[in-house]
């Protein structure tokens, strides 16, 4: 009994470790942002007793574009997001439900892509986006997002594994197929539905190398790419970039403690079914 | 569920589009500009005030782009989002000049008789001309000159900077010392940089060259090893340093903290010098003399792209930047030298006590352009580097970066 | 007479819903394909094609060079330089996060007091933007940052991590064990709450110590899932991109020029952009030669 007390003691001891190295860096950053002291980095003992202020966060929201990246990441994560969960789910309703020609081909061709990393498709993105010259503006920054193979294949998953009882009582009640996806398919996948906005959510908002290629100037930067320009013009001030990465984080931080369950959940399903 | 899911895709949708509606008035002129500092900014926002004081139906609107400012601009050019009046580096000019995409401005400058295109200094004009056809206007100008410290010189009991290579070795041994003799040298003659702009104004002197006439590459020459050989040779004999071993960011910072008597530096120095380091007493010269005298020049156009809907708009944005007026009031702070000789006459910095060196090198100073894909610069830095940390052999790398540049030649 | 009334009409739905449901299908799937066309399928051979040209984005005209972008590749310094850099950054990281994944999710697993805190303290560092993280870290590694603060404590000399080229590409590996570890500790987590507890039981039965029974249960059992996380590391690994960018360009001296801020840089920095698609190409085949290996020595199932 005591060996195991005290193996509990040192798990927990590991654990706590663990815990101050992986939010270290955080809290060192928050105590940063509300320095007083532009030279003060390096010692976190030292900021503590230097002095706090929100002059920081106000500077950042005030004297620099801020308000206008946030804006952008809004709406470019809000469109994404919907559209991708819109779209996989019709798709993979498709996929899972329906029987057509050459679905066999598409869908192959489709896992196939899944094996194409993803850096050989940037440059021609970016080449094809100018074609249409939507360089540097929303549509060419939430065109090439709307849709995800990964959601279209995880949906697919998901709809399989409801009945096909559930078409044919739907047909006999005398629905159309979006009839019955809208009607049936879809309040009955709320999990599925909540994994794929999450992911997606995550991925957008996080996004850094293609709004870095598709934009150019300040007006249209979304978060991630703002903050690293901020990186070289603030250079060395960092309690306003520190302040600038908290503001940053906070919108994940809410999103994914109000929905931790779907995040887990999320990672779960696609790491046990490969 | 449904519902709701709609009413966010119509919230999202219409959020874009207003967004999307959200843009510049029609007739905005756009300028681009990098900020080398503060002050330029404000000049910068002044000059324009001018300009909309004078000219109050045209909108300009000021983006300023910091850090990797010719990248950007040469991706907005690509896309079809370039500002309509922005700032061309002498530099970097031949990979706009080579494609069609900047707006040929000869027909303006015929048009416009105050204009006076024949006031502008040649060489600062030609950086920007391509077969006759002018695609930018220089604004002005700055080169490389070296300041060094006074008290220091008098310290070691020197009167006057050095000549030439010979003086400046001399004087560099002279001034580097040990003072409070723990081993480790607290003060060096001179400091340098692996880079390959400060290295140029030493191969000019020695009568070498980056490329020839047809375009090809003479790194590989006596005259090039030579100078590399002299200026590497003033770091490994010890009399001067560079800013990473004494931990500081440039060869300006070092030269301000006195770790170094003598800096090669442009104009741009002044203002840091003045505002920063105000307890350095330091005077200004022309660079020493190798087998000729010579300096590198920079300078900066103000160009306009081809795609253009307002095309007569920035012209008059343009003109009236590099025009008389426009020159005037921004060189009359003395942030860079006029590339126009009647300004440059009135402004009499030919006997500034300071600017006269800036001024007075336009007779040998020349405006330092490479004909290959950008890539070529970090390929030297690389070379740079590795002769000053890994003390590679200085013909061996000539060589291979010769080889390694051959492929990004700018095809005419 | 009735029944075969009753099949009839069976039939006639039958064949009705086939047609219908084509019609259907392609309705549904119209949009979400043609997404995928413009911005995947074409895209993928659309850049096989630019890596035969000298594809200028200024230019109106493109060159047409053959396989010269892929020759100049493989006599490519900087390419080779990249080619390392990557392949040491997805040697260092792959093996320590995947360990140290299993590790905490082996510790999580057991009955311990504030396992949500402790699990939402792994996975924040995962849902933080790159840049964010990027960033911070800059600031503790630089010279007068924190590293530097605690290691001199211990006596350590202060160290520039990531102007200095021996420790550049080090640090920046760290920083990416600390983000991702997280995530795959909660992937290790569902696997490891899939094993049946009789197991264990039946391990401790026969005198199996804890060790044993981490090394001879755990470990096997979990292969799928440390199959998948080796895969999607891996891919992330090769193509690490945001905290180069970021943290330190690929300085000092190409010390940490990886092969997709190589492609970056030589498409969007050099504006060479036939030489960026045939450099992507090329980090494209390795990273599904090195997949294809995978899948074949250390298969999710060996039985």
């Amino acid at each position: 009994m005591r060996a195991i007390k005290i193996q509990k003691i040192l798990l927990f001891t590991i654990l706590s470790l663990g815990a101050m190295v992986y939010l270290g860096p955080f809290i060192f950053s928050v105590i940063v942002s509300f320095s007083d002291n532009k030279n003060l980095i390096n010692q976190p003992g030292q900021i503590v007793n230097s002095g706090w202020t929100l002059r920081n966060y106000i500077y950042i929201w005030k004297d620099l574009p801020f308000a206008t990246w946030l804006f952008n990441s809004v709406v470019i994560t809000a469109c994404q997001t919907v559209t991708n969960v819109f779209f996989s789910a019709l798709a993979g309703f498709t996929f899972a439900k329906l029987e057509f020609r050459g679905k066999n081909l598409i869908f192959g061709a489709m896992l196939a892509s899944l094996m194409i990393p993803g850096i050989i498709l940037i440059i021609p993105k970016f080449l094809i986006i100018n074609e249409f010259r939507m360089i540097n503006s929303y549509p060419g920054l939430i065109l090439p997002g709307m849709i995800s193979v990964v959601n279209i294949f995880l949906m697919k998953q998901f709809f399989e594994t409801m009945p096909k009882d559930l078409v044919q009582a739907a047909l006999i009640d005398g629905c159309n197929y979006f009839q019955m996806f809208w009607k049936v398919f879809i309040p009955n996948s709320k999990p599925a539905l909540a994994a794929v906005a999450i992911y997606t959510f995550q991925g957008t908002w996080n996004e850094f190398m293609w709004p870095l290629i598709a934009t150019n100037t300040s007006e249209m930067f979304t978060l991630p790419v703002g903050m690293a320009s901020l990186r070289y013009e603030l250079l060395t001030d960092w309690p306003a970039i520190m302040a600038g990465t908290i503001l940053v984080s906070i919108p994940t931080l809410i999103i994914f403690i109000i929905f931790q369950r779907y995040f887990i959940q999320g990672v779960a399903s696609t790491g046990g079914k490969e | 569920m449904v519902k709701s899911t709609l009413k966010y895709l119509i919230l999202a949708f219409s959020l874009a589009l207003i967004a999307s509606c959200i843009r510049d008035k029609e007739n905005t002129i756009r300028f681009s500009s990098w900020q080398s500092s503060p002050s330029e900014k404000r000049l910068t926002d002044s000059l324009l005030h001018c300009f909309s004081k004078k000219y109050p139906e045209y909108n300009v609107k000021f983006e300023l782009i910091p850090g990797n400012y010719s990248e950007k601009i040469q991706l907005m050019l690509g896309t079809h989002s370039a500002p309509q009046v922005f700032y061309i580096k002498d530099f970097v000019a031949p990979s706009y000049l080579r494609y069609d995409v900047l707006q040929p401005l000869n027909e303006y400058i015929d048009k416009d008789t105050s204009f006076d295109i024949d006031d502008f200094y040649p060489q600062f004009l030609d950086a920007f001309t391509k077969n006759g056809i002018i695609y930018g206007i220089p604004k002005d100008f700055g080169c490389f000159v070296l300041f060094y410290n006074t008290d220091m010189f008098k310290a070691a009991g020197i009167n006057d900077p050095p000549k030439d290579w010979a003086e400046l070795e001399e004087f560099s041994r002279k001034l580097t010392k040990d003072a409070n003799s723990d081993g480790k040298i607290d003060q060096y003659g001179i400091v340098v940089e692996p880079s390959i702009d400060k290295l140029m104004p030493f191969v000019f002197q020695n009568m070498g060259s980056f490329q020839d006439k047809d375009g090809n590459l003479t790194l590989n020459t006596p005259e090039f090893l030579e100078a590399l050989e002299y200026y590497y040779g003033l770091y490994k004999k010890n009399i001067a340093t560079i800013p990473t071993d004494v931990s500081m960011n440039n060869t300006e910072e070092v030269f301000g903290r006195k770790r170094a008597a003598m800096v090669i530096s442009g104009g741009w120095f002044v203002p840091q010098l003045k505002d920063q380091y105000t307890d350095v007493n330091y005077k200004v010269a022309f660079l020493p003399k190798g087998k000729q005298m010579a300096t590198i020049a920079f300078t900066v156009s103000y160009s306009s792209p081809k795609e253009n809907l307002l095309k007569e708009e920035s012209w008059k944005l343009l003109s009236y930047l590099t025009g008389k007026e426009g020159m005037k009031v921004w060189t009359s702070t003395g942030i860079a030298m006029p590339t126009r000789k009647s300004i440059a006459a009135q402004l009499d910095y030919i006997n500034h006590p300071e600017y006269k060196y800036f001024m007075g090198s336009v007779d040998f100073a020349k405006v330092f352009q490479v004909e290959y894909n950008e890539r070529w610069y970090s390929i030297t830095q690389s070379a740079m580097q590795a002769i000053f940390y890994e003390e590679a052999d200085i013909p061996q790398k000539l060589k291979q970066m010769e080889d390694d540049m051959k492929s990004l030649r700018i095809k005419k | 007479m009735v029944s075969g009334y009753g099949l009839k009409i069976k039939m006639k739905r039958n064949s009705s819903t086939k047609k219908e449901q084509q019609f259907w299908a392609f309705t549904f799937l119209f949009f979400p394909l043609m997404l995928l066309a413009i911005f995947v399928f074409i895209p993928i051979l659309f850049s096989l094609g630019i890596s035969f040209f000298n594809w200028e984005l200024m230019a109106s005209q493109q060159n047409f060079l053959g396989v010269n972008n892929y020759i100049e590749i493989f006599g490519d310094k900087i390419f080779y330089k990249a080619m390392l850099n990557t392949v040491l950054y997805t040697i260092g990281v792959v093996p320590i996060q995947t360990m140290l994944a299993l590790f905490l999710a082996f510790v999580m697993n057991q009955k311990i007091r504030g396992r949500v805190f402790f699990r939402t303290a792994f996975y924040i560092p995962a849902v933080t933007s790159s840049v964010v993280t990027s960033i911070i870290f800059v600031a503790i590694y630089s010279k007068e940052g924190l590293l530097n603060s605690i290691l001199g404590n211990f006596g350590f000399a202060a160290n520039d991590w990531l102007t200095n080229p021996h420790t550049a590409l080090i640090s920046i590996m760290m920083l990416n064990i600390w983000t991702t570890s997280g995530y795959f500790m909660v992937s290790f987590l569902a696997g490891l709450q899939n094993i049946p507890n009789s197991l264990y039981e039946a391990a401790k039965l026969e005198g199996a110590s804890r060790r044993q029974q981490f090394w001879h249960i755990t470990v096997p059992m979990v292969r799928p899932v440390t199959y998948f996380v080796v895969v999607m590391s891996l891919i992330g690994c090769f193509q690490v991109f945001d905290q180069v960018f970021v943290m330190s360009d690929g300085g000092p001296n190409n010390a940490t020029t990886t092969m997709a801020y190589y492609v970056y840089q030589n498409a969007f920095r050099y504006f060479r952009l036939g030489y960026g698609a045939a450099t992507a190409i090329v980090l494209a085949g390795i990273i599904m030669i090195v997949t294809v290996i995978q899948k074949k020595y250390f298969p999710p199932n060996p039985y």
